[in-house]
């Protein structure tokens, strides 16, 4: 079999796309002031931001509480300057606000504010709402949520995981949204994207309805510019900007970051985001956090393992999965992308080889095909990293340690 | 492609070909072995049940440690931190299209299947009694069976909904085979005074402390206090001392000796924590300020630790 991993123009190619505006942002936000928290007997300076025309003003770091079943956990967080706990009505399936429940229970109520989330039944592949997804049923789970989280109201209520522009305008979660407000159950109405984020963000922004948008932002995102420019649009219109996945990113898994806290200050040099919510299970990780909202400034250093980490991405697919509409021969495309970044990228060919197999291919993949009729939303060769990978089906296992 | 790297230098031809044809039957017997016990042969013998009045729709979907972000999203770190192999995916329609969908999260060991469920289980969970233990509630079933953790979803299914989760929940449990048991070690939780069902084994990170890998532990409420009772079972006295030198350095006792016994730590983030070692296992109290209760429960916890050796 003949080896060439990457190829040195593909290399270029791919790194200059990865790097692509990386560090080409603006200047660091203007709105942003510093503020002597006192954070576990000490006194600290935090930075703030407001979110918005919601005028919240918080620190730039706050906790994404997603994965955390420990109390004290939390209440370090708030103990420490954190103000905002994010969380969603499905979160380990409700534990995750019983947790939250029962830290915050106590507590002057103006001490912190709660972000939730609330999600009706969706077609998976289209991401478009089903016919459940009514006003009813969204305000039974936000009903649920506040006697979880043993409060009258919480401060964001995001309407969540939405990725298409008709789910943005959902009537029935509008009619929610506004009753909620009406009742005084939330304060401010939000809405979530990990996918498909500027659409999404765009049609929030022409909606005239949400005060928030939480939306997933990352230097390794291969759409990283258009996020950032909705975003920018949304800021623009008033719209308060969360962060997350600023670590991870999104709907894949990527290698751990080198460094968290350079993904995370990327993030926060863009002064269109006002807050960020990082998931953190471990104290160490709450204390990387709360070292960059004391100086969420990027070193000479940082900005490097950031350009490094960003020119890898381009080996990633990025699971938009339009291309399985446009392949003729109906190709498992994304499948196909995975295989072969495990074998480039984790240099694992037992796995890649493995996926390859599972795929029940027909024989000569792409090979019909005069010109291929994927258009990769990310500039990807679809086709030759297809009859690349798709060679490992005549390699024999054995060989594959 | 050749295999020479595998093979021994200075053997001759005839003794290498030997060798090569050794190496091809054990890699054939490895392969075959391998995927005999992979998640992906237990996944293709196991098969989705026929419910009256339900039609299975759509293919079944697959996905792996990889991949699971595409169906959970950001929930996927939480499974993948207790080691989760393979999740399938079964959507199933009747006339009046009304929806259920089956997801069957497969994971490495009973143990973190069990952490899985544990972490979703409320203690005021409505039980039922299907595989090792499950629960309903409006619109959703999710149950224990072995290492698999399958959560069962309704869409639209009115009055009968119970009934309707309940039918799947049976199909599913009858095809997944033997249904395996709890750990064992969550029975040494004293009774007295410990909230029903709120049994956990957490995977990683316990206590917020990446150097703690793993531990078991269960909720308490005695006179209006509530605190935790916990148990840590390390590989061996090695990973024990470990953990306890690694704990001992983060709460400023690191001059201290790390020999088996108790220790009392004043943990910035925990309060005063009381914990014992012995042996493989570490065992403690959290959240529980007063030393005559403290004392209590350490004696009841090692009688059942005596009960259970």
């Amino acid at each position: 079999m003949k080896r060439h991993l990457i190829g040195r123009r593909d290399f270029v190619k791919t790194t200059l796309a990865g790097c692509g505006g990386l560090l080409l942002l603006p200047s660091e936000a203007k709105a942003q002031e510093t503020k002597s928290v006192e954070s576990k007997g000490k006194e600290r300076k935090f930075v703030y931001r407001t979110l918005g025309k919601t005028g919240l003003k918080l620190p730039v770091i706050n906790m994404g509480v997603m994965n955390s079943d420990n109390p004290n956990l939390i209440k370090a967080a708030l103990d420490s300057g954190m103000v905002l706990l994010d969380t969603a009505h499905g979160y380990m399936g409700g534990r995750n606000e019983e947790t939250i429940g029962s830290v915050i229970k106590g507590r002057p109520r103006d001490s912190f504010m709660i972000g939730s989330k609330v999600s009706l039944p969706q077609d998976r592949s289209t991401g478009l709402y089903l016919e459940g997804a009514t006003t009813e049923e969204f305000l039974r789970k936000l009903d649920i949520s506040l006697k979880r989280l043993g409060v009258d109201h919480v401060e964001i209520l995001y309407h969540h995981g939405v990725s298409r522009k008709e789910s943005v305008v959902h009537e029935p979660v509008l009619k929610a949204m506004e009753k909620a407000k009406k009742e005084g159950k939330i304060r401010f109405a939000g809405i979530s994207t990990h996918m498909n984020e500027p659409e999404v963000v765009h049609a929030t922004v022409d909606s005239k309805f949400y005060d928030v948008i939480l939306v997933a932002y990352n230097f390794q995102q291969q759409h990283m510019s258009e996020v950032r420019s909705a975003i920018a649009r949304a800021a623009q219109a008033g719209i308060g900007i969360v962060g997350m996945k600023a670590i991870r990113g999104g709907h894949r898994q990527t290698p751990t970051v080198q460094s968290a806290a350079a993904a995370l200050k990327w993030v926060l040099q863009d002064p269109n985001v006002h807050t960020i919510v990082p998931g953190f299970t471990a104290f160490e990780e709450m204390e990387t956090d709360l070292a960059v909202l004391e100086n969420p400034k990027l070193t000479e250093d940082e900005k490097k393992t950031l350009q490094k980490e960003a020119s890898l991405t381009s080996l990633y697919c990025q699971g938009c999965r339009q291309c399985l509409k446009q392949c003729r021969n109906h190709l498992p495309v994304p499948d196909l992308m995975r295989a072969y970044m495990y074998t480039y990228a984790y240099r694992n060919l037992a796995l890649a080889q493995d996926l390859v197999l599972s795929l029940n291919l027909p024989n000569h993949a792409c090979e019909d095909c005069s010109q291929c009729s994927v258009k990769c939303s990310v500039g990807f060769n679809v086709s030759a990293k297809i009859k690349d990978v798709v060679r490992l089906k005549d390699v024999p296992s054995e060989f594959i340690g | 492609m050749q295999c020479r790297a595998y093979l021994l230098p200075g053997l001759r031809i005839a003794d290498r070909e030997r060798q090569r044809r050794m190496l091809r039957a054990i890699g054939l017997i490895l392969g075959i072995v391998g995927s005999l016990w992979s998640p992906a042969a237990q996944a293709a013998v196991f098969k989705f049940p026929s419910v009256n009045g339900w039609k299975q729709v759509g293919e079944i979907q697959r996905f792996d440690p990889n991949t699971l972000y595409e169906y959970i999203n950001g929930g996927a770190d939480l499974y993948l931190a207790y080691d989760f192999e393979e999740l399938m995916v079964a959507e199933y329609q009747n006339d009046k299209k009304a929806a259920v969908t089956v997801d069957i999260y497969r994971h490495r060991t009973s143990t973190h299947a069990f952490g899985i469920y544990s972490q979703e289980r409320s203690p005021g969970a409505n039980l039922i009694d299907v595989g090792v233990q499950g629960y309903v509630e409006k619109h959703a079933l999710n149950f224990l069976f072995g290492s698999a953790y399958v959560k069962i979803a309704s869409y639209d299914t009115g009055p009968e909904d119970q009934t309707i989760l309940l039918a799947f929940a049976k199909g599913v449990a009858g095809n997944l085979g033997e249904k395996g048991a709890f750990p064992s070690i969550v029975t040494v939780f004293p009774a007295e005074g410990k909230v029903k069902n709120s049994e956990k084994f957490i995977a990683r990170k316990f206590l917020g402390y990446p150097f703690l890998h793993s531990a078991f532990c269960a909720d308490y409420e005695v006179s209006g206090r509530n605190f935790k009772l916990f148990i840590i079972e390390g590989k061996d006295q090695a990973d024990c001392r470990d953990m306890l030198g690694k704990y001992l350095e983060q709460v400023g006792m690191k001059d201290k000796s790390v020999v088996e016994g108790p220790y009392t730590l004043s943990d910035a983030y925990h309060g005063e924590i009381d914990l014992r070692w012995r042996g493989v296992r570490i065992w403690g109290i959290l959240d529980l300020g007063d030393p005559g209760l403290r004392a209590t429960y350490f004696r009841l916890f090692e009688e059942e630790l005596q009960k259970a050796k």
